[in-house]
Parts: structure tokens; sequence; C-alpha cells
């Protein structure tokens, strides 16, 4: 019981970070039907960021903060250099830029950073562990699922209650009409781009406390959000945040139940588990839990 | 009050299909202007041209101006243009069909602050009771004409000087077709000139003040709408109200070379 209770956890803290990685995509994806392969650069970057920040002596929350609004403005740069130039080109152009532009910032943190492991501070103690029932929780994780809960909320709060919510969502829909009435679409896309960076600073920064450490390729890791997003339906941000939660605690589960009893093949087959879960969706429901039924009128 | 002014206007499309060739046109203020043509004249790209909205097809102006009053369109960004005043329907109504009605009506407002915005939207929930009822209904679910009325009432919301409006005749019921028409003397009545594309040439010309023909990216025939009306060639090819028996080919080669002439 108190196994359960402590996988159910730290896969629901997976989840959240699965949540902000994947919503990342999303964002992108309906504004622009851009599939950004850089978003894993920029969890790496926002937690290198973070770490970087706060050996400077910033005091943790700021430095949070300063690193999720960083990783947002290298997001918009990249939008305002190097894709707005192509708004009108065929999406496949714009795809595969985001994959030079993958490849461009993980060469830029090298340098900048180097190769070596690197500990992500937190304001707790790393391993501090609470009580709850007979379990064992790492703060970590509750950390973890509390802000994605909070940040999640204020992204629903944003997309329907605020006056850019709506003009993403108009853009979203159909590009020419916000032209029309007005939107200014680049400033749309680029602050689409500045919430993907924001988010996924955010999601390296949980990521990388214990038990991972902070590299250069945390990217390749939080890349294992991508199933996430396929599963949730890539154009709907609430399907992407349960598919995202869901696959975080399935894995989680999938390591403690089902991995002991592969022997050596099972070391690490929860790390392929998402992908599985993804692959049955593609055969039966290709469009995700939620994803887009175009609204007709019959 | 201002005066939108076209003149010479070119536009290119893929660098090399000219689809308007030098057309003039003014729209005074206050009135409605009709612009009529068969598909493929270039009234769509007309407006396109004056709101901005040629890069996104791949269009340019090559040469002319667009003027409103003493200030030039010609380049401007789609969204600059909406804010000095004019406003524009795209053609088949194309609501945003996953949002609410109120939605859509914001959509408009990116313009106006928070509370202006809300007195607009519960202005034409006013104005319009079925759209005040459906107002949180998602608009991909109204009627034809109910979707109408949402994209002329959102492009409406920044309380534009003039509006565009690219055929809203199109695909609705001759009841409903009412319905606009009086939507638009409304408009008018309400110190908004209109710039009016339509292939209903006869609703179009009975609310009009002033026309203009197009074909093939040249205007061949304008005038007020009474002498639009009163002209045999727009009569016979454009309100079916020519002389009666039969026509042969020649007579028609005869109105194609007369256009050619003309323009």
């Amino acid at each position: 019981m108190s196994g359960l209770l402590q996988l159910l956890v730290s896969g629901l803290a997976l989840g959240a970070i699965y949540a902000l990685v994947a919503l990342g995509f999303v964002v992108i994806y309906r504004a622009s039907q851009v599939f950004n392969f850089a978003q894993g650069e920029f969890v790496a970057f926002g937690a290198l960021m973070m770490v970087s920040l706060h050996a400077e002596g910033l005091p943790w929350l700021a430095a949070v903060a300063l690193s999720c609004v960083l990783t947002g403005l290298l997001g918009a740069l990249v939008e305002r250099v190097l894709l707005r130039p192509l708004v009108g080109r065929p999406v496949f152009v714009t795809i595969i830029l985001t994959i030079f532009v993958g490849a461009l910032l993980r060469a830029g943190m090298t340098i900048a950073w180097g190769h070596e492991l690197r500990g992500m501070p937190t304001p707790w103690d790393t391993m501090a562990e609470v009580q709850v029932l007979d379990a064992q929780l790492l703060v970590n994780s509750l950390g973890a699922m509390a802000t994605g809960a909070l940040v999640l909320g204020l992204y629903f709060v944003l997309i329907r209650r605020t006056r850019m919510g709506v003009a993403m969502r108009a853009t979203a829909s159909d590009q020419e009409v916000a032209l029309a009435l007005g939107i200014p679409v680049g400033r749309v896309f680029g602050a689409t781009w500045f919430l993907a960076g924001a988010l996924a600073a955010l999601a390296g920064i949980f990521l990388g406390m214990y038990p991972r450490n902070v590299d250069i390729h945390l990217g390749f890791v939080a890349l294992r959000a991508f199933p996430a997003v396929i599963v949730g339906g890539l154009d709907s941000a609430m399907g992407t945040v349960i598919a995202g939660i869901l696959l975080g605690v399935l894995e989680l589960l999938c390591q403690g139940y089902i991995n002991p009893h592969l022997g050596e093949f099972g070391k690490n087959f929860h790390a392929v588990f998402p992908y599985f879960v993804m692959i049955l969706f593609l055969m039966v429901r290709p469009y995700g839990l939620f994803g887009s039924r175009e609204v007709e009128r019959v | 009050m201002p005066t939108l002014e076209i003149a010479n206007l070119e536009v290119v499309y893929h660098s090399v299909v000219r689809v308007l060739s030098g057309i003039s046109l003014v729209v005074p203020e206050g009135s409605i202007v009709a612009l009529l043509g068969p598909n493929g004249a270039g009234k769509t790209t007309t407006l396109r041209a004056i709101t901005g909205l040629l890069p996104l097809h791949d269009g340019e102006v090559v040469r002319g101006s667009i003027q409103l009053d003493d200030n030039s369109l010609v380049n401007l960004e789609a969204d600059a243009i909406v804010r000095s005043g004019l406003a524009q329907v795209l053609e088949g109504r194309r609501v945003l069909v996953d949002l609410s009605v109120e939605e859509n009506l914001l959509a408009g407002a990116w313009s106006l602050n928070r509370s202006q915005a809300s007195d607009r939207v519960d202005h034409f929930c006013a104005r319009f009771p079925i759209l005040g009822e459906r107002r949180h209904h998602l608009a991909g679910y109204l009627s034809g004409g109910e979707q109408q009325m949402v994209a002329i009432a959102r492009a409406l919301m920044p309380q534009p000087e003039i509006v565009l409006l690219d055929e809203p005749s199109l695909g609705l019921a001759p009841r409903i077709v009412d319905e606009v028409v009086k939507l638009i003397r409304e408009i008018r009545e309400s110190g908004v000139s209109v710039l009016l594309v339509e292939q209903n040439a006869s609703m179009a010309l009975d609310l009009a003040d002033a026309g203009y023909v197009l074909e093939n990216g040249r205007i061949v025939a304008s005038g007020t709408a009474e002498e639009l009306r009163g002209d045999a060639d727009i009569r016979e090819f454009y309100l079916g109200l020519g002389s009666t028996g039969s026509r042969g080919y020649r007579d028609v080669k005869h109105y194609r070379r007369k256009r050619r002439w003309l323009s």
C-alpha cells in the first residue's frame, strides 16, 4: 500500500513535468501548426540557467522566475529572427528549421556550460521526505505536482479570460480572420514561443531535481513528453495535460510492477512504455484523447 | 470623416500573375459603394490589397496608391490598417468555429480595453437577440445567417469608419439576405461607409449609391447606382433583364469587343 502511494505520487510528479513540456509543444502547434523540435533544448537551457543563476547567489524563487523569463525570451528570439520570415511558407520548412535550432542550441550550451553533471538547487533538502500515512514522499515530487497544477491552472485562465488568450485561439482557428480583425499575429506567435520557453524552463527545473542531474542532455529526457502530445491530441491543451499526467503515472507503475518481472530485459522497460501506449493510440485513436474533430454543422 | 481612394492599383500574385491592372475607385464618406464582377475578376484581391492581407497569399501591390484621407495604406501591416479605421468581413463568413459567439466578438476587439470590449459585446447581443441568446454557444454550430451576423458584428467591434464586405449574401436564404440588406443600411446610417463586393448585382445596386464593375482586373464600367441600373450591358449581363428573344454568339462577341475597347 505504501509502495503504491509512493509510486503514484512520483508518477504524478513526473506526469506534471511531462504535462508542462507537452503543453509547450501544443501552445506553439496550435498557433502556427509548427511542431517545435527544439523544445527539449529549451528545457535543458532553462535548467542550466537555473543552476547558474542560483550559483550566482540569487534566491531560489527569483532564480526560477528569471530562468523562466530568459528561456521565454530565447524562444521569442528564435521565433522573431528565424521563423517569422517564414510565415506563409509551407509549415514543413519551419519544422525542419526547428531541428536546426535544436542542434544550434545544443552546441551553444556545450560551449557555455560544458558537459559535466550539475545538481539542481532546491529550497528544501534535496532528499527531504514527508511522512504521509505510511509512505515516504519526496518533497521534490510534491513541489513538482503543486507547481504543475498551479501553472496549468494559470495557463487555462490566460487562454480563456485574457485578450491575448482569445487572440491566440483566434489565430489558431483561422489565421487570415485573425489578421483581418486586426490581431497582430506576429506578436501572438512571439507570445506563444515565449510561453513555450517559460513552460520548458519550469519543467527543466523540476526535471533536474533528484533523482536526475542537469546537463545539456536533459532535453532528451524531456522528449519523452512526446507520447503525451500524441496521446492527448496534438491540438488539445487539456488532452495533453491529462495524457501527460496519465503517462507519468503509468511509467512509474510500470517501473514498480512490470519491470521486476522482466529480469535483465526489464531494467529500463518503463522508459519505453509510454511509446507503447502512444503506438497503441496511433492504431486505435490517431487523433488522440481530445484531438480536434472538426466543429461542423450537420 | 475619411474617404477611401484607390488609384491605378496593380496587384501581382507569386511575382508573375497580374490580377489587378490599374484600377481606381473612391468610397466617399458615408456612402455605400458596390464592386461588381464575375468570378476571378479581382474583387477579393482588391479588398485584400486594401486591408493588407496580400502577403498571406503571396501577393504584392506593385503600383498605385491606396489612401485613407491623407494616409497611405500600401505596405502597412494588417493590424495597423484595422487600427486606422478599416474593417473587413471576409468572404464565406469565416466565424471562428471552435470559439463561442462572445469570444468571436472579442477577437475583433484587440484594440479596445476590457470594459469597452464588453460594452460592445453587450451592444451587439442586444442588437441581435439571437446572438445574445447563443452568447456562450460555439459559433460553428450557428446557422449561416447567424454566422453572417457574428462575422459582421465582429468586424464592427472596434467602431471602424469604413467596412469592406465580401459577398455578405453568399449562400444565404432570400429572407436572410433581406436582413443583411437591412443591416448594411443600418451601418451606413450610423455614419460608416461601406465597400460592398457582390455577385448579387441587383441587391448590391439597390443598396449602393455608386458602383464599379470589375472584369479581368480592370474597371469596365462605373457610375451612380442609378446609371448602372440603366446601362444596357449591365442590365443584360448582371441583372438578367436584357432584351428578350434569342441572341446569337455574334452579339456576345460584340459585347466582348466593346469591353476590350472600353478598357
